[in-house]
């Protein structure tokens, strides 16, 4: 690659490069700007008003905390599921290890069902925990829910490379000087693994922001209460407020997209720290 | 080819044979296409109907035969349809940008006003007999079956701890005369002295037991049926509908007070200017409110325009039956009660009247 670039790029490269900017341009990138133009069209003090209205903010506002409760919860567990992974063996590690994608082959609209089925109001579990005030569908635990299991693997998948190219005899030398198993994880594992368990939750949260086919099953939609962005912006569209939708939708793009460049720049870094 | 290798060989010749069914399918599928044209639909009269889902079996299996046999006894002409069926607000987008239905049945009449406003259809639609209606249902309580919760009315549907199902009505065009229902009949309670505080305050607690709010009527009835619930504000027909179709039914209660839910049927004139088919489009607008064509409507659940065409074992229309028009018609309706800062706003926001 390095003596490539002395030479200059080759014609071929040019191609490459030319195909893929231009595929991302007309896939991405150009949808993107058309919608960011229309929602800014009418002008800031309209955008403003649309995105401060009660519902649409109170709809951000839940959109966000659930993704966030959702990331906490699959930044531990996740990495937890992918070091015992790779680092433990026992039988049936290859079935459980092909289980972890599934969650992205099934349809959002099946998880809703199948989650409704299981812990719903009329299921056995979720009558159960009715009764004691712990009601999870059409709840805002349902949300919370769904997003986990929508985005599953993406921190399992980020984490499990990086910690398959730690050599475990780093670990082991501080568990011969003394180090606790805890102790070891915190200073010597943690701080190689930090960057994979970022790029799993940035992709879990960006995922989240956007899930609408399973969140519709479980959450309820009730205004104020279980309706997140996505289905905020289902329903004005369907009212004929596409205005609002589309506001709704750039600040959930705007994120979005924030998240991925900020982890692009935290990957660096820890690139430069991390690198030899 | 030799019989060492014989996949290869006959992989390819299947393939061959696939591909010359393939041509010659469609060739035939093309010529059929041109077949009816001299064949036997010469002179036929063609009608164009896009029409809301709900209504099809009807349509399919008992009034467009009816319609073509009344068509062939006055005219000795022939009618072909072309049919198209979609949930009403699709189906009236879909008419409104360009599809070339003659005749529009819908669900809503701002379906057919969005059809007004795009100028296919005339701004006087609604001068003709029964105000530019063709089927009627209503607004009913779905229950479990025994009824164990002891619903009866509207009233019921504020006890706490009750679930209810409706879908929303910020997507479901539907939704909207389950909540008309549900806050009219509250503010309707005298007739003389309408009252909407009244209705905002039933519907505040009703709105209060709601457990998930569908997309679509549809959705509701399945959430109701996976058992999720206590009660689905649903409308008549389609618990009829169900009923003839898989034998078995939600049982549902009429409240004494409820709303009458009224479908609209409209000629989009740029279609039938263009196809030139105005006299059978208006002849099918006229045999849909014929006693034969209300008889079979109501076979399939709805309720005849004249009462006295529905089935004998048909529930008795309830004593306080009210219409859109005494809530103040769609158009006040849908300002004051689904626009921005209404009433359905105000429900959750508490801020009432954000707007005269």
């Amino acid at each position: 690659m390095s003596n490539r670039t002395s030479r200059g790029p080759l014609p071929i490269d040019l191609f490459l490069r030319g195909s893929a900017l231009s595929y991302l341009t007309l896939m991405v990138v150009v949808p993107l700007t058309a919608l960011s133009i229309e929602a800014l069209k009418p002008g800031w003090d309209p955008f403003w008003q649309a995105l401060t209205d009660p519902f649409a903010w109170h709809a951000l506002k839940l959109t966000f905390a659930t993704a966030f409760i959702m990331v906490l919860i699959n930044a531990v567990m996740g990495t937890a599921t992918a070091w015992v992974l790779v680092r433990c063996e026992f039988p049936g590690k290859g079935i459980m290890n092909a289980l972890i994608d599934v969650p992205f082959a099934v349809p959002t609209v099946v998880t809703g069902l199948m989650l409704v089925a299981l812990y719903g109001p009329s299921s056995v579990l979720g009558s159960f925990l009715g009764r004691h005030g712990w009601a999870v569908i059409y709840q805002q635990p349902g949300i919370v829910l769904a997003l986990l299991f929508v985005s599953y693997p993406f921190v399992i998948r980020s984490v499990q490379p990086v910690l398959l190219e730690i050599d475990p005899a780093e670990e082991e030398a501080a568990a011969t000087l003394g180090a606790g198993t805890f102790t070891t994880f915190r200073r010597v594992t943690f701080p190689a693994l930090w960057p994979s368990i970022l790029t799993g939750t940035a992709l879990s949260f960006s995922r989240a922001l956007g899930e609408f086919g399973s969140v519709i099953m479980v959450a309820g939609n009730r205004p104020l209460q279980t309706k997140t962005g996505p289905m905020y912006i289902f329903g004005e569209i369907e009212s004929g407020n596409p205005h609002g939708a589309m506001v709704v939708s750039v600040v959930l793009l705007a994120f979005s997209l924030g998240i991925l460049i900020v982890l692009n720049l935290l990957q660096r870094q820890g690139r430069h720290i991390h690198g030899h | 080819m030799g019989r060492g290798t014989p996949t290869k060989p006959k992989r390819r010749r299947s393939l061959i044979r696939f591909g010359a069914c393939c041509i010659a399918s469609s060739f035939l599928t093309w010529l059929s296409g041109c077949l009816p044209a001299q064949g036997v639909y010469a002179g036929a009269d063609t009608l164009t109907i896009g029409a809301y889902s709900v209504v099809r079996d009807a349509l399919r299996e008992k009034i467009l035969p009816g319609f073509a046999a009344h068509w062939k006894a006055k005219t000795g002409r022939r009618v072909r349809f072309e049919e198209s069926y979609n949930a009403s607000g699709a189906q009236s987008r879909a008419i409104a940008s360009g599809f070339d239905a003659d005749v529009a049945i819908l669900s809503l009449e701002g379906d057919v006003e969005r059809l007004v406003k795009a100028g296919l259809v005339e701004p006087n639609w609604k001068d003709g007999p029964h105000q530019g209606l063709v089927t009627r249902s209503l607004v009913v309580i779905g229950v479990r079956p025994g009824n164990p919760l002891k619903l009866q009315g509207w009233e019921d549907l504020e006890r706490p701890g009750i679930g209810v199902l409706y879908p929303d009505p910020k997507t479901s065009g539907g939704a909207k005369w389950n909540i008309n229902a549900i806050y009219g009949s509250a503010m309707l309670e005298d007739r003389e002295h309408p009252n909407l505080q009244a209705g905002f305050e039933r519907l505040a607690k009703v709105q209060a037991n709601v457990l998930n709010m569908d997309s679509s009527g549809r959705q509701s009835m399945a959430t109701f049926e996976r058992g999720t619930g206590d009660a689905v504000v649903t409308y008549e027909n389609e618990l009829l509908l169900q009923q003839k179709r898989k034998g078995v039914a939600t049982p549902y209660v009429i409240p004494d007070s409820t709303l009458q839910i009224e479908g609209p049927v409209a000629i989009v004139e740029s279609s039938v200017r263009q196809h030139g088919n105005r006299e059978v489009a208006e002849a099918f607008l006229d045999y849909l409110r014929q006693d034969e064509a209300q008889r079979i409507f109501a076979e399939y659940g709805f309720r005849a325009l004249d009462s006295r065409l529905d089935p004998p074992d048909r529930m008795p229309l309830p004593q306080k039956l009210f219409t859109i028009a005494e809530l103040g018609g769609w158009k006040e309706i849908n300002q004051k009660v689904y626009g921005p800062g209404g009433l359905w706003d105000a429900l959750f926001t508490g801020k009432k009247g954000g707007k005269p």
